[in-house]
């Protein structure tokens, strides 16, 4: 009798930090983006999650229109919002980058405000969501349900938070922006454009909103007004993971994703932002650098 | 007497209104190194900015055949006109080999960058044997060899290498100068910007010592390192 108790309960336990781990892997991809541009443009990009939610309504549009498969249709949502993203830093950011942070603030605020104001005008206020037909099914492992697309979802956002990591390290291109990152003007004295490579950046930071955004619209709803919360989130594991890596944002984002789902059965699913942001504050009280970071 | 590389006819330069140097004359010619010296503040690194075309002045640059009057800073680098940045400037997060890479960051051909690589390696062993740790755990004097190091990746046809004694002790300043003496063998140009007149006047062929932004005397380095003027205002005799 007992003894099944401690069974079920074991396996509660182990059910919620599962699903904690599958969705802190989504929430890693979404901070991915606003980590990056923030650490190479000191640009907190306060349109990030706007930026997601685009990404979601392009998943959208292209599975009920044209019944594009979200997992197909994720390079297309990427694509579509690098676009997005390296016309908004050419046309406005570029005044900007680097600018006093109040101000980076203020324009990131304004476009969010635009891109969530249109969204409103152009898709309607309405609650939708990515329904392809394998949506509802589950398997099992060791008596844990693992609904597919969260797996999916969880090893689609690994791959590309991978993918970006090898770019950043290995490339020609990605070895330039850490430069312009770290010294601007030594980088332009060798030949770097810091014009071009901020553009990349923040093209490729919301390309990665695109990315979450369209694997969001198949695990969660989505609406024109889910990029603050979202937003909030991601600023929330990039302060705890830092700036400097990429697996240091892995690591926010399963580290929240776990918190969420814990509150959420042991406090109550209303506490889930309450304790995900009174994280956030104790982090910048007690570890400023991060989870990781160094200790100063 | 080999061809000029680099002439300087009358430059003017200053900082929005506040004027710093004063008609500057100068020759560089092809495989020599040549010493800039003077005392902190005389103006050796902005004729370093004006060169490099981030300052824009009057009076005329040509370089290599090319008046830089009208060049962007990329158009001068493009033409191999390479600084080594006072301070070094490295990406201190990088690791010496991305650092190195950064200096070939215009450069396409791979087998071409590798082989630059080589030789940089072969010039430091000492950066090849710290090539995979980051450039800001480094020694000061390691860390100078990763800056010049980085600009040779860029194959320029002038060096010009700012500050470069600066905070290094005089065993690693010799072993540096010796570098630059070999690098002048190797078709590169050096221009050795140097508040350590001695010092640069050691592997120098010529001189130009700069005073309050105008260039008081020059001459081959005995002819500077004999004359009591330097040996006055330099060495306190
Ligand atoms: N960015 C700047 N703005 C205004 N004045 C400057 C600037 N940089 C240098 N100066 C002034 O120009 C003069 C020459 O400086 P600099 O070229 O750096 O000298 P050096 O390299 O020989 O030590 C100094 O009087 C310095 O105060
Ligand atoms: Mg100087």
């Amino acid at each position: 009798m007992e003894q099944a108790l401690v069974v079920s309960t074991m396996q509660l336990l182990s059910q919620i930090l599962v699903n904690g781990v599958l969705l802190g892997g989504l929430y890693a991809l979404m901070a991915l983006g606003l980590a990056l541009v923030w650490g190479v443009l000191n640009i907190v990009n306060l349109a990030h999650g706007a930026l997601i939610m685009l990404g979601a309504y392009v998943g959208y549009y292209l599975f009920t229109l044209l019944n594009i498969d979200p997992f197909l249709a994720l390079p297309l949502s990427m694509a579509v919002l690098f676009c997005v993203g390296y016309l908004l830093q050419r046309g406005i950011l570029n005044l900007i980058a680097r600018a006093a942070m109040f101000n980076t603030l203020l324009i990131t605020f304004g476009i969010d405000v635009v891109l969530t104001q249109l969204a409103q005008i152009f898709f309607s206020a309405d609650f939708r969501t990515i329904n392809p037909s394998y949506a509802g099914s589950n398997f099992m492992v060791f008596g844990v349900t693992l609904p597919l697309v969260r797996v999916l979802a969880f090893v689609v956002a690994l791959a590309l938070t991978i993918a970006l990591w090898l770019f950043l390290l290995h490339t020609r291109l990605g070895r330039a922006i850490r430069a312009t990152a770290q010294n601007l003007g030594a980088a332009r004295l060798y030949g770097v454009e810091p014009k071009a490579i901020y553009a990349l950046t923040f093209g490729l930071g919301a390309a990665l909103a695109g990315g979450a955004g369209d694997l969001y619209g198949v695990v969660s709803q989505i609406n024109p007004y889910i990029g603050a919360t979202l937003t909030a989130k991601s600023f929330a594991i990039a302060i705890i993971g830092g700036l400097e890596s990429p697996l240091g944002v892995v690591v926010g984002g399963i580290f929240l994703g776990v918190v969420e789902s814990l509150t959420a059965l042991y406090i109550g699913p209303t506490f889930v932002d309450i304790a995900s942001f009174g994280i956030l504050v104790l982090v910048l009280i007690f570890r400023p650098n991060g989870l990781l970071g160094a200790t100063t | 007497m080999s061809e000029i590389l680099l002439n300087v006819q009358g430059l003017f330069v200053g900082y929005g209104e506040v004027p710093v140097l004063r008609d500057i004359h100068m020759d560089i010619r092809r495989g020599e190194i040549v010493a800039l010296v003077g005392s902190n503040g005389a103006g050796k690194t902005t004729l370093l900015r004006a060169l490099s075309r981030v300052l824009a002045g009057t009076g005329k640059i040509t370089f290599d055949g090319h008046d830089l009057t009208h060049l962007t800073p990329d158009q001068g680098f493009a033409l191999g006109l390479v600084q080594v940045p006072e301070g070094r400037q490295l990406f201190d997060q990088m690791t010496v080999f991305e650092n190195l890479m950064m200096g070939a960051f215009r450069r396409r051909s791979k087998g071409a960058i590798h082989a630059t690589l080589e030789s940089v390696y072969a010039l430091f062993p000492t950066l090849y044997e710290r090539r995979t740790q980051r450039a800001g755990s480094l020694s000061g004097g390691e860390q100078q060899m990763c800056a010049i190091g980085r600009g040779l990746m860029a194959t320029p046809k002038l060096l010009m290498v700012d500050e470069m004694s600066l905070g290094l002790a005089p065993v690693i300043i010799d072993q540096l100068l010796e570098v630059l003496s070999t690098i002048r063998k190797q078709d590169v140009t050096v221009l050795l910007v140097e508040q350590d007149v001695f010092a640069a006047l050691e592997v120098a062929d010529r001189g130009y010592v700069i005073e309050t932004g105008a260039v008081t005397q020059s001459g081959t380095a005995l002819e500077l390192t004999e004359s009591p003027e330097v040996k006055r205002a330099y060495l306190g005799i």
